[in-house]
């Protein structure tokens, strides 16, 4: 019920090696760090919890969550999640060839009108994907990026989000309908809700990584940093914001590892609800751990030499992806209504 | 920092099972006033039926009539007990610390006298140790244990000790070696069990916020206590109460004290048939995910006890971050809402609203205030390396 301690030591030896402050620099001013990318995609990392039958490197979800979270506390910036736990994955399911190179996935709108396929969203390093992945109803499409009108942009941590909206022949695109049901979701099966819930949790799971770095590197600032004679750790008031900083972390890695284990089928929580939930913590989390974070860190925090920001802006992207802090809220705010009064506690401890 | 998810065994799944069908008949709704969390009432006849169950003293051992059960099997019946605001008054602090403090510190003769009536649920312990001018600063305590005989005198004063007018008996801090003729104010202190009984003690209620008198000022003036009743070393009470700590910190009273507001908030809502509103799913929606986690975080605390650690940070940030999760359940709750609780509501919800709105300030001071639980956890909030 956890991922190989091996395959945790050489991601987090690989990316602590490689990704340097100024490689992420260069990334979001280029848009791509193909060093990182070859990197862990010759160690076989963009496909990890994919079945080996189906083209991917195997592994558990576990080991996949191990992977994003260490994407997350590097802040590596690569298109993991898209490949490897929602667009790759989709591919999979749906017995479609998994690319060689990066794959993206759509984040909004994508209806089938009349044979034609109709889509409007954002695809995470969608201009540099071999194929992004498009998931409508239960039928899966993978789109050459070349079919379709990309409108560059990119989130506040200078991560390409960019504008993808096409009209296309549903015919001209390979695609391929997912039966039957993917554990652990519900039927009838739903890739789009598939693909979305996914997506939140990668966003969950890289939160929690990149968190527990904040927490540590405002832990180190703080008794580094000295002032009227001692490190400011000492103050009070400094371990005040050291003690919020670190139980946002812990919260966002407990809700995380719980919500993991639901999409693994482990445990008893509802995937549904177990996701939506720990969205709603680690939003929380980012909101007041990394304000905790900066204030500790006075001005050097909001510089752009000090990488503190290297995390905390990516922190503040994430959460609005593959839906908003207000939709998650509401949709966690539904399963309890559904479940109504006699049901709320057993939610909460099952 | 040591914080995993805990995957309950199938025994413990049958625990909880138990444990909620017994409530279910025990307690049906509306068949009682549901206290909030550990401030609930005293009932010795509920605490006894617990005992028969073997629900109380359960990580004691058996020779001493405990069940040898872990932290995780107790997480899970007070858990239960604790969200219906069961009345858990009479027998909370002998279960939760009293005991396990006597099994580890305890004579023989004290572990055979006591334990076993903790674990039937007949006798009820309070906690002695803060006095009018030493709250958190513990090492200012000043009652004083002068040698008389076979036994002790105590002097002093103790405050807010729950309960000291219901219960029997009280583990009380005093100092056994006047502080000017110590290096170290923490040393020189030693714990005595008191009987609640003995002369000379004055137990006067103290009204709290709500016009409920649960906690007291108690007079000890020339109390004698006999040696048999020193718990642990003399002189060590100081390490042997700091561990008594630990079991106050991080557990479920920490987050679950407010939890009847919301459950009771969702029935009247569904009732009104107002369940589908937004402005109800976005309250529900932001509170209820926190519970999630705090019970995953209390759960791994109390099966990093059964591994053997000593979560004391870990326990410390749940504590903190539990307490002020109930405030703000209760002032979402009553923003929500939009109206001002009023005795005249005497709906369970609007009397638990009632009493939770007045008494929330106490659920971030006791058990050790929350600036001082900030400071105890960031002591161990290392820098990479580990040297400070």
């Amino acid at each position: 019920m956890s991922a190989d301690p091996l395959l945790v030591e050489t991601i987090e030896r690989l990316l602590g090696d490689l990704v340097t402050p100024d490689l992420i620099e260069h990334a979001e001013t280029t848009g791509w760090s193909g060093t990182t990318w070859d990197a862990l995609a010759g160690a076989g990392f963009p496909w990890v919890g994919i079945d080996e039958s189906a083209g991917g490197s195997g592994g558990t979800e576990f080991d996949l969550a191990a992977i994003l979270a260490a994407v997350g506390r590097f802040a590596a910036p690569v298109p993991m999640a898209e490949t490897a736990m929602i667009g790759g994955w989709l591919l999979a399911q749906a017995g479609l060839e998994l690319p060689t190179g990066p794959v993206s996935a759509l984040d909004g709108l994508a209806e089938i009108r009349g044979g034609r396929l109709v889509i409007d969203g954002t695809a995470a390093w969608g201009r540099h994907a071999d194929r992004i992945v498009v998931a409508s109803g239960s039928t899966v499409f993978a789109i050459e990026p070349g079919l379709v009108e990309i409108g560059p942009g990119a989130n506040i941590a200078g991560e390409p989000r960019d504008r993808i909206t096409a009209d296309l022949a549903v015919d001209d695109v390979p695609h391929a309908v997912i039966t039957g049901v993917a554990a652990p979701f519900d039927a009838p099966f739903d890739a789009q809700v598939a693909a979305r819930t996914r997506g939140a949790l990668s966003r969950v799971v890289m939160a929690a990584g990149a968190l527990g770095a904040v927490s540590q590197m405002t832990i180190d600032y703080a008794h580094a940093r000295h002032q009227f004679g001692k490190p400011i750790a000492t103050f009070q008031a400094v371990q005040s914001h050291l003690v919020t900083a670190a139980q946002c972390a812990v919260a966002a890695q407990m809700a995380a590892d719980v919500a993991v284990r639901a999409l693994a089928g482990g445990g008893t929580g509802a995937v549904g609800f177990e996701v939506a939930a720990a969205r709603v913590v680690v939003d929380g989390a980012i909101t007041i751990g990394t304000r905790a974070a900066h204030q500790a860190h006075g001005a050097m925090g909001v510089t752009r030499e000090y990488p503190l920001h290297q995390l905390t802006r990516r922190l503040w992207s994430w959460r609005h992806e593959w839906g908003t802090t207000k939709q998650w809220r509401r949709a966690a705010g539904a399963c309890v209504v559904e479940r109504g009064a006699d049901g709320l506690f057993p939610l909460i401890s099952a | 920092m040591k914080f995993e998810p805990v995957e309950l065994s199938a025994a413990e799944r049958q625990l909880q099972t138990e444990v909620i069908e017994f409530l279910d008949a025990e307690l049906p709704r509306g068949s009682y006033t549901p206290g909030l969390g550990m401030s609930a009432a005293n009932d010795v006849e509920f605490s006894k039926k617990l005992g028969a169950r073997g629900w109380l003293g359960m990580s004691l051992p058996r020779e001493y009539g405990g069940q040898a059960r872990t932290a995780v099997d107790r997480f899970i019946v007070v858990e239960q007990l604790l969200r219906r605001g069961a009345p858990v008054g009479h027998h909370w602090v002998a279960d939760r610390q009293s005991g396990p403090v006597i099994a580890r510190f305890g004579t023989e003769e004290q572990k055979h006298r006591f334990l076993p009536a903790i674990s039937s649920g007949e006798i009820g312990f309070c906690i002695g140790m803060s006095e009018p001018d030493s709250g958190s600063d513990l090492a200012s305590l000043s009652m004083r244990a002068t040698r008389d005989g076979d036994g002790w005198v105590l002097d002093g004063t103790k405050i807010w000790t729950t309960n000291a007018h219901h219960l029997q008996y009280c583990i009380a801090l005093a100092r056994t070696t006047p502080r000017d003729e110590l290096t170290d104010k923490r040393q020189g202190m030693t714990q005595f069990i008191v009987d609640l009984t003995s002369p000379g003690l004055t137990i006067t209620p103290i009204p709290f916020i709500d016009g409920t008198a649960d906690f007291c000022e108690v007079v000890y003036d020339h109390v004698f206590v006999p040696d048999s009743m020193v718990l642990g070393e003399v002189g060590h009470g100081w390490a042997q109460n700091t561990s008594e700590l630990a079991y106050e910190r991080g557990g479920p009273d920490r987050w679950l004290s407010s939890y009847l507001v919301v459950e009771e908030l969702l029935r009247r809502e569904s009732a009104a048939d107002r369940q589908g509103d937004d402005e109800l799913l976005d309250l529900l929606g932001a509170l209820v995910p926190m519970y999630w986690v705090l019970h995953h975080l209390s759960l791994s605390v109390a099966r990093t006890i059964d591994q053997g650690g000593a979560p004391a940070v870990e326990s410390s940030l749940v504590k903190e971050m539990g307490t002020r999760f109930e405030q703000d359940v209760v002032s979402a709750v009553l923003a929500y809402v939009d109206e001002a609780p009023n005795t005249g509501d005497q709906s369970l919800f609007g009397v638990i609203l009632m009493n939770a709105a007045l008494t929330q300030p106490s659920f971030t001071v006791r058990g050790g205030t929350n600036e001082v639980l900030k400071s105890v956890a960031s002591k161990g909030l290392r820098p990479t390396g580990g040297e400070r």
